[in-house]
């Protein structure tokens, strides 16, 4: 018998009146709002709370702080899953665009908070929706928070993956973990050198690693294309969208070309063979 | 008249065995532990909330009253193991070294309280595995017996923390109700620390403080009579540190919006109450509703809280939910009232 079950819900969503669209925001001595940004704050908190991922993921708060404690980025960061539970579950339309700016990106998505949360509260999920909301409506803080990942994003959406065993190595990532204080110097002068380092192109280095298939990559970007998220890309960067149809494009034409070559090779071994489309 | 079946042997058990036999009306008492008293004599309660009354000072009158006469008959290490409804009360099966096998009874009470929550079931705190860390009602026990000594080397602790609500309030462990005396008896607990050696600090960790009623004065005096400290937020994770000697507690400050971790000689776990597994035999052997929760359910709580709904059944104390002791002794008496109507008439 689950006693989850009986716990009282949410009601749902509902539509969102008047008096929840943003005030005048100089009137709350908060930074003042242009008012572009102030009519996408409130459109981003109507789509927000008639998502219904907002009426499961978030149930409730006793402020207890259980999540905060297991949280990796709270460590770190002016972050706390508690807090970006209370915006999802009681702010208003400006407090849900503030906690979606910067904040949202310091979750690793590990959903220790998750398993944490005596109310049973998706925090982590819900932190997701709003970064799939901030992306969808292409805010300025998120483009520029995510502008460094390009080349991770690209890699991601058009090989299949970024990781390669051998990229994984200290040698790459002197700045990073327990010594790095003591090194410091030594990595300063090439620390740009050291980024470059991460492989850019993991066909080279995956020698000794997964390689994606071709056919598998471009299954993947087709899903791209067709569950919506290359449009929301488009919002947020049009040129690297664009790049990223090219890359596509051109691998497309080139997996179309060793196919029509493979069924040759076939056909002239065993006839005529029966053709796919995919 | 037969006797009226009291099952359990807690205070409120007692109380309705104590109101029967007042009533003269003859008693068949059932426990299965060795001895009477529930909870607060299995774990040696120290001071009772709010008040500061020693336990003894309320279990000893009550036991007295029960043992002191001859209408009460006491069956220790014993159970009901099956019911069978007559046209006026029951028959049901005794299991016990002293006697076994059908009685008749003319009605019947369960008062089979509630069972601690098992506190390793929340393993992030790691309770049964880090000896500092103690669980409240073994706890009392040791400022009871003035054992206030560090598990680990023996020394008087320095530092230490309370934890509320831990196996309440939570759905990870099933348990969404509030226990209703965590925080008075933590609360408590401070105090008596902090009486005895006033050289300790104690800090309290909380969500919410529930020391409701008149109970709030426990709350206000551990402040600013005793120094009791008190911290907004949970401790979600305990390590030990120094080789096992000291605890490091993580957790949030809630006010404060900051992760912290904080070293201490002791950390004390409020642990909750959930339905004894003896209340939940009863429910099955008596064919009666249990909540959601597990805990039995009276057919109107409000009007007749102590009414199981089933003709000559009744209910009394921590059977029905988290309670405190005078709550408990209340329901007994109205219990053995309603009991002793039911069997009279
Ligand atoms: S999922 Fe995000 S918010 Fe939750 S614990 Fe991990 S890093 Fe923190
Ligand atoms: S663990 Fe759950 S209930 Fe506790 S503060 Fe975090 S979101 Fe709220
Ligand atoms: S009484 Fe206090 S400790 Fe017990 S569950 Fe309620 S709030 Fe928590």
């Amino acid at each position: 018998m689950s006693v989850v079950a009986h716990l009282p819900r949410r009601a749902p969503a509902v539509s969102v009146a008047a008096e929840a669209l943003p005030p005048e925001l100089e009137l709350t001595g908060r930074r003042a709002m242009s008012p572009e940004d102030r009519r996408t704050a409130a459109t981003i908190f109507q789509e927000f709370r008639a998502d219904p991922r907002h009426h499961e993921f978030v149930l409730g708060c006793l402020n207890c702080g259980e999540c905060t404690t297991g949280c990796p980025a709270a460590r770190f960061y002016d972050f706390s899953p508690r807090e970006m539970l209370q915006i999802a579950a009681v702010g208003d339309a400006t407090t849900l665009w503030d906690g979606m700016q910067e904040k949202i990106w310091a979750c690793c998505q590990c959903y220790t908070c998750n398993m944490r949360c005596r109310f049973g509260n998706d925090i982590a999920g819900i932190i997701s929706v709003m970064r799939e909301l901030s992306v969808r409506h292409g805010l300025e803080s998120t483009r520029k928070v995510l502008a460094p990942f390009n080349r991770s994003l690209t890699l991601l959406m058009t090989v299949g993956t970024q990781v390669a065993s051998d990229m994984i190595q200290p040698d790459f990532f002197k700045d990073w973990g327990p010594f790095a204080a003591a090194g410091e110097k030594a990595w300063a002068a090439d620390a740009e050198l050291l980024r470059r380092a991460i492989p850019i192109d993991v066909l080279q280095t995956t020698t000794s690693s997964w390689e994606v298939s071709v056919q598998t990559s471009l299954e993947l970007f087709r899903i791209y294309e067709e569950t919506g998220v290359l449009d929301m890309l488009r919002g947020l960067d049009p040129d690297l969208t664009e790049m990223l149809i090219d890359i596509i494009d051109e691998r497309r034409e080139e997996f179309e070309e060793a196919r029509g070559r493979y069924r040759a090779e076939i056909e002239k071994m065993r006839g005529p063979v029966a053709t796919f489309t995919g | 008249m037969n006797p009226v079946l009291v099952l359990g042997g807690g205070p409120a058990g007692l109380s309705a065995a104590a109101e029967l036999a007042a009533l003269g009306a003859p008693v068949l008492l059932v426990e299965k532990a060795e001895y009477l008293g529930g909870n607060p004599k299995r774990w040696h309660y120290s001071l009772l909330a709010p008040d500061l009354t020693p336990a003894e000072e309320v279990m000893g009158p009550l036991l007295r009253r029960v043992e002191d006469t001859d209408l009460i008959e006491r069956r220790l290490r014993s159970t009901v193991t099956r019911a069978e409804p007559r046209d006026r009360g029951f028959r049901v099966e005794l299991s016990g070294p002293e006697s076994s096998g059908w009685r008749e009874v003319s009605s019947v009470i369960l008062a089979t309280g509630f069972d601690h929550f098992d506190s390793r079931r929340k393993y992030e705190y790691g309770y049964g595995r880090y000896p500092a860390l103690i669980d409240f009602k073994e706890f009392e026990g040791m400022i009871h017996d003035d054992r206030l000594t560090r598990p680990s080397d023996g020394a008087l602790p320095k530092r230490i923390a309370w934890l509320l609500c831990v196996g309440s309030r939570d759905v990870q462990v099933g348990n969404p109700w509030c226990c209703r005396m965590g925080c008075a008896v933590s609360i408590k607990q401070a105090v008596e620390v902090r009486q005895k050696h006033p050289e300790i600090d104690a800090y309290v960790y909380y969500m919410d403080i529930r020391t409701y009623g008149l109970w709030e004065d426990l709350y206000w005096k551990s402040m600013n009579q005793y120094g009791v400290k008190f911290v907004r937020g949970r401790i979600g994770q305990i390590t030990q540190a120094e080789g096992g000697k000291r605890l490091v507690a993580t957790g949030e400050d809630t006010l404060l919006s900051r992760p912290t971790e904080v070293p201490f000689d002791m950390i004390v776990l409020a642990s909750g109450m959930e339905p004894g597994t003896g209340t939940k035999d009863a429910a099955q052997i008596f064919g009666l509703h249990v909540g959601p929760e597990g805990f039995l359910t009276p057919k109107l709580s409000d009007l007749n809280p102590v009414d199981s709904g089933r003709p000559g059944i009744f209910l009394a104390g921590a059977a029905t939910g988290p309670k405190a002791i005078p709550d408990s002794v209340t329901e007994g008496m109205g219990a053995a009232l309603r009991a002793y109507k039911y069997a009279r008439d």
